[in-house]
């Protein structure tokens, strides 16, 4: 049987994509959510624009690093799985919360010691480092998990509470199936939804999006942080959701890649670029995915079908 | 009809001209610029505009709403190119309504108006997918080293002049309107009582209107220097800096350096912060109130407007209104779905205002040290120049020439 979309948006309300008012507002998120059943899942993404001075100034309160200037804070995609209201979600706010707040492994632009050597003289006075933080907002985000029964169907909610408990990822050696997600199989649902942006300060680029593709009996999800600090370093930070909708496992893979600004330029030289499409070539993070060294990497997955009685 | 009539009709059908004709507009440009001092006196009234980055449907959107070229005069506080689809059309427009209408466009420079930064952020390439040379790129360039580094803003009026309302009101001291002209909120003059309309700026309660009618920030009406001119630069104060005077003594004809005044002037930003700060960035300094109030103060100022940041109202007025970032991108990279603003300033009708007062050469010598330094006024009746923000959104999507963005599903991995 197929499952038809829910919650599609109403016609009134544009969605963000399209140049023109009227868009959803905050108060009506429910109605700019667009919401993807298929079996026991329910997949939501939710696209708005950036958060306006309000929204911004709270979030500051309550994560205490600047946010990024652009900032899509309404923005969702959500894995929910019905029966036990198990679920993962990707959001603007948790994502920048995994931010190092410490300032101890901050970056510098590549020109800082030239720009402060010039200044030594004339403007001693000046040394504070206003709220030293990973300013980079290199996040380590996996996903904001939510054990509860929020959100679960009513007439499972007694066996949700007795559930959730068991419902951690744990480390697997089962990897996500590459090739079966080759396969051309129709997407019934896709997304590409934007959780914040920053061009630090025109020194580069530090990008998190979340993109999704549903089939009928698979998913998958990206979570893709592209750091590009320019002429210091390239970060890339993927988490990858696998979800297999007739098994009902849910796989997480975290990936981080690295490697220095030169390094990467010299690859994509050899690799025959010509300088224009070298910088052609570092703003966008797919290719700069493949040509850097993956420097760490974890698995996971949990199962949440019902045992069977 | 000239050749640079044809030239900005062209443009602003979003049609690039010749190289050849480039050259020669930038060539004029230049021995245009070259007299202007790095500070240019405007005086009012005038419409000041913050960011574009090459989008330039929305440029026209802005033009719509502030009113078209030479009818009503403009200063725009830089950052042309980079970013949008059309870095060029907007730069040589806005180039050309300069060469064409020189005291009625000021165009002062932003941190993007340099050749390290359009190479990694869009124009070069621009340049180069249009022309198939870097030629273009190259004469703009060094029309970039020849823009002022800022501009003071003399006779502003302390009320507004009426727009599609029929009575001028005097306790009004910033309007906020939409894109038709109608005012979507009044904030009258801080001390006065009884502003009926008189709502909460900072967009946190009361109505607030379309998306980013509320303005933010601490603004609750003026209470700086009352007898003050506007200062425009693109990115915000240096540390090197302490009157005007000083920012007209710096040798600007040349690319944006990573040291000194001018720099700064580019770069830097306003924040929450006492005195001076350094960005973690290990890069570019950070100013907080009493630096803008004291240096307000010290040069006869009473609102500093600058750029450089996005904000998703398209203004924000920060530190008691001492001063203000204006941003005139709608729809950021064609996807932040913020508004923009242009920020109004009408001429004092007396012809008197606080001209004769204000042109920040006279007298101050001193940097005001002699009269003291007022950080806090109590005195509300000081007035600062009323502020109209005409806000707008992004072109309608028909006449933008882009395919929709809708997301194209793709078989990632």
């Amino acid at each position: 049987m197929d499952a038809p979309p829910i919650g599609q948006q109403p016609t009134h309300i544009n969605p963000v994509n399209s140049m023109n008012e009227p868009w959803p507002s905050p108060e009506n998120l429910a109605a700019a959510t667009n919401k993807y059943r298929q079996g026991s899942f329910v997949i939501a993404s939710r696209k708005l624009p950036i958060s306006k001075a309000g929204p911004i100034e709270a979030m500051e309160k309550d994560i205490k690093i600047p946010v990024p200037e652009m900032i899509f804070g309404d923005n969702l995609v959500s894995i929910t799985h019905a029966p036990t209201g198990w679920r993962i979600e990707f959001n603007a706010r948790d994502a920048l919360d995994a931010v190092d707040k410490t300032g101890d492994n901050m970056l510098q632009v590549a020109y800082a010691g030239e720009w402060s050597a010039s200044r030594e003289q004339t403007s001693a006075g000046i040394r504070e480092i206003v709220r030293p933080f990973d300013w980079s907002y290199s996040t380590t985000y996996k996903g904001t998990v939510v054990h509860g029964n929020e959100g679960a169907d009513t007439d499972t909610d007694a066996h949700a509470a007795d559930t959730s408990r068991r419902l951690e990822f744990a480390p697997t050696n089962e990897p996500i199936p590459i090739e079966l997600l080759k396969r051309r199989d129709p997407i019934q649902f896709f997304d590409d939804v934007m959780l914040y942006e920053s061009e630090l300060d025109d020194n580069g680029i530090s990008i998190l999006s979340v993109k999704l593709r549903v089939h009928d009996e698979r998913m998958l999800l990206l979570c893709r942080l592209y750091m590009r600090l320019d002429n210091v370093v390239c970060r890339i930070r993927d988490t990858r959701i696998y979800v297999d909708f007739v098994s009902e496992v849910v796989t997480r893979e975290y990936v981080i890649k690295e490697a220095n600004y030169n390094d990467v330029k010299q690859k994509l030289l050899i690799s025959g670029l010509r300088p224009d499409g070298i910088t052609i070539a570092l703003r966008d993070a797919n290719r700069i995915a493949e040509s850097l060294p993956t420097i760490g990497q974890t698995l996971e997955s949990v199962s949440l079908a019902s045992p069977r009685e | 009809m000239s050749d640079l009539d044809k030239a900005i009709a062209q443009l602003r059908a979003c049609r690039p001209i010749p190289e050849a004709q480039v050259r020669e507009v930038c060539h004029k440009a230049r021995e245009l610029l070259i007299e202007e001092a790095n500070v240019v006196t405007v005086a009012a009234p005038v419409t000041i505009c913050g960011d574009i980055h090459g989008q330039f449907h929305d440029l026209m959107e802005l033009f719509r709403v502030g009113g078209d070229p030479p009818d009503t005069n403009y200063l725009f506080m830089g950052d042309f190119v980079d970013r949008g689809f059309y870095s060029l059309e907007s730069f040589l427009l806005l180039l050309c309504l300069k060469v064409r209408y020189p005291d009625r466009m000021t165009l002062i420079r932003g941190n993007h108006e340099s050749r390290q930064i359009t190479t990694v952020y869009g124009f070069y390439d621009e340049c180069l997918r249009k022309y198939g040379s870097a030629n273009v790129w190259r004469y703009c360039c060094d029309v970039f080293d020849y823009l002022a580094l800022g501009a003071i803003v003399l006779g502003a009026s302390n009320t507004l002049e009426p727009t599609n309302e029929a009575t001028t009101r005097d306790d009004v001291e910033i309007e906020v309107c939409n894109a038709d002209g109608d005012a979507i909120s009044h904030f009258g003059r801080r001390g006065k009582a009884g502003g009926s309309d008189q709502g909460s700026l900072n967009g946190k309660t009361g109505r607030t209107g379309p998306p980013g009618s509320g303005a933010s920030g601490s603004s609750g009406g003026t209470v700086g220097n009352p007898a003050g001119a506007v200062l425009c630069v693109h990115g915000g104060l240096s540390p090197l800096i302490d009157t005007v005077d000083k920012i007209r003594l710096l040798d600007r004809k040349q690319e944006v350096p990573h040291e000194g005044a001018m720099c700064d002037l580019l770069w830097s930003d306003p924040d929450e912060i006492d005195g001076w700060g350094l960005s973690p960035r290990g890069a570019g300094f950070l100013f907080g109130a009493d630096i803008v109030k004291m240096f307000n103060h010290r040069n006869d100022l009473s609102l500093i407007a600058r750029a450089h940041q996005l904000v998703m109202e398209g203004f924000k007025e920060m530190f008691d209104a001492s001063i203000v970032t204006v941003w005139s991108a709608p729809n950021y990279c064609y996807r932040c779905g913020n508004v923009a603003a242009v920020l109004e300033l009408s001429e004092d009708p007396g012809g008197q205002g606080f001209f004769s007062r204000s042109n920040g050469d006279v007298g101050r010598s001193d940097g005001g040290v002699n009269r003291g330094v007022l950080l806090d006024s109590d005195d509300g009746s000081k007035r600062g120049p009323a502020r109209r923000y005409r806000v707008f959104q992004a072109a309608p999507q028909d006449s933008r020439g882009m395919p929709a963005k809708k997301p194209v599903a793709d078989y990632f991995l």
